[in-house]
């Protein structure tokens, strides 16, 4: 018998394993190890779900959540929720609010981006909101300073809809194949006249703010408002094909990448207790006491540590003198590829402890 | 938002070898990559006129 062509989705059909086709990390949004849920948000950055960041430029504030509402029947176990808590229904010019996946140039070198065989990708996702009508969502070449919008509509209120949108491939500009920022998926939730008053970019072009979320509905004019998303997928091609779940430990491997935690994986950085924490013990006390932890995933880069004692106070460690104590002082820990190095300034203690996070996000 | 960021010396050597950096009430150590988003927000806080505190070795 003579086999003609074996294609990735034959490959995966009869394997029954991934191939790893989905671009963006976490679209099931199963992971969150910065915790559930983050409430009274106002500044931009990462708060809870695994590799979304989120812009939040003085429109409203938000309760960032990992949520168990999801659409039916489709696999999925969480979604990534933004509820408006407090409303901001008149944006001025500047204001703006979108939610950021930020991909690795050399992941991405198979797109062929800024060459005449650029490839295309599709984007599918499940969203649901009170808040009908017109979304955004944008491409952007951070390498280069070009982007692409595609618009969508939430037709019904509190109703889960699948959205599948394609953006053309970019004959121009290469992605760098390093381990920077080169791609951003954007989800736009809000923006003001700054970001509205042209025509939708919806081709590659050098990024013009006035085009880039025209027609966007504003999320923060209620605290009713809230709006959910799960099963993101980019991929390459001009089609979307089914949600590509990963086992859990591979997925959390990949946002290891960027994020780790010493924490039990239900505790949130910062959270008081012992489960998890890392520790040294000596047979009698003893000065300044270093450990060296081997991560459990190489970091994108060098990493920004941070050490918590077992009470959840930043810069500090917990040790044991008779009975255990919390604030003592380190002195000079720091962070690279594969460890962490922990350097206590305690003058006598017998054991040690503390958490870490390490983060090298994009 | 950014409150402190303090020059961090190798006790062995004396370099000058990361950052730290108080955030939102957070105290962390930022290493000296190009690479890294906490380091890039540090030289951008820095090239709006902020002063890093140095406390020398």
């Amino acid at each position: 018998m003579a086999i003609d062509k074996v294609t990735s989705a034959a490959l995966e059909t009869s394997t029954n394993q991934p191939n790893f086709r989905n671009i963006v990390i976490n679209g099931d949004m199963s992971q969150a190890q910065r915790g559930t849920s983050a409430s009274s948000l106002t500044s931009s950055g990462y708060h809870s779900v695994d590799r979304y960041t989120t812009s939040i430029i003085n429109l409203g504030t938000w309760t960032q959540s990992q949520s168990t509402t999801v659409p039916t029947g489709q696999g999925f176990a969480t979604s990534l929720k933004m509820d408006c808590t407090t409303a901001d229904a008149s944006p001025a010019a500047d204001d703006a609010l979108f939610i950021k996946h930020k991909i690795e140039g050399q992941n991405l070198q198979y797109l062929k981006k800024g060459t005449s065989s650029a490839e295309s990708t599709t984007l599918s996702f499940w969203v649901r909101s009170n808040k009908t009508g017109t979304y955004i969502t944008r491409l952007q070449d951070s390498d280069n300073s070009r982007n692409i919008s595609q618009s969508y509509t939430i037709s019904s209120a509190d109703t889960w809809e699948k959205k599948t949108l394609t953006f053309a491939g970019d004959t121009t500009g290469a992605l760098g194949n390093d381990n920077g920022s080169s791609l951003e998926l954007n989800f736009w939730l809000g923006a003001g006249s700054t970001y509205t008053s042209g025509t939708l970019n919806t081709s590659w072009n050098s990024i013009t703010d006035a085009n880039n979320a025209v027609g966007q509905v504003n999320l923060a004019d209620s605290t009713s408002n809230e709006w959910y998303v799960t099963g993101v997928q980019l991929e390459a091609g001009t089609s979307a094909s089914d949600f590509e779940f990963l086992p859990v430990d591979a997925n959390l491997t990949r946002c290891q990448r960027y994020f780790e935690k010493s924490y039990q994986m239900a505790d949130a950085p910062g959270t008081s207790g012992s489960g998890g924490s890392y520790g040294l013990q000596f047979g009698g006390a003893t000065a300044n006491i270093d450990a060296t932890i081997i991560m459990s995933t190489r970091k994108r880069a060098t990493p920004t540590l941070t050490v918590y004692d077992l009470a959840g106070t930043s810069n500090k460690a917990s040790y044991y003198t008779g009975s255990w104590n919390n604030g003592g002082s380190l002195g000079g820990s720091r962070g690279r590829e594969t460890y962490v190095h922990v350097d206590t300034n305690i003058s006598s203690s017998s054991i040690v402890a503390w958490h870490f996070t390490a983060d090298s996000e994009l | 938002m950014i409150t402190l960021v303090k020059k961090n010396y190798n006790k062995y050597n004396n370099e000058f070898e990361s950052y730290e950096l108080t955030r939102n009430g957070i105290t962390m150590c930022v290493p000296l990559d190009e690479a890294n988003t906490d380091y890039q927000a540090i030289q951008q806080w820095i090239s709006e006129g902020n002063t890093v505190i140095d406390n020398g070795n």
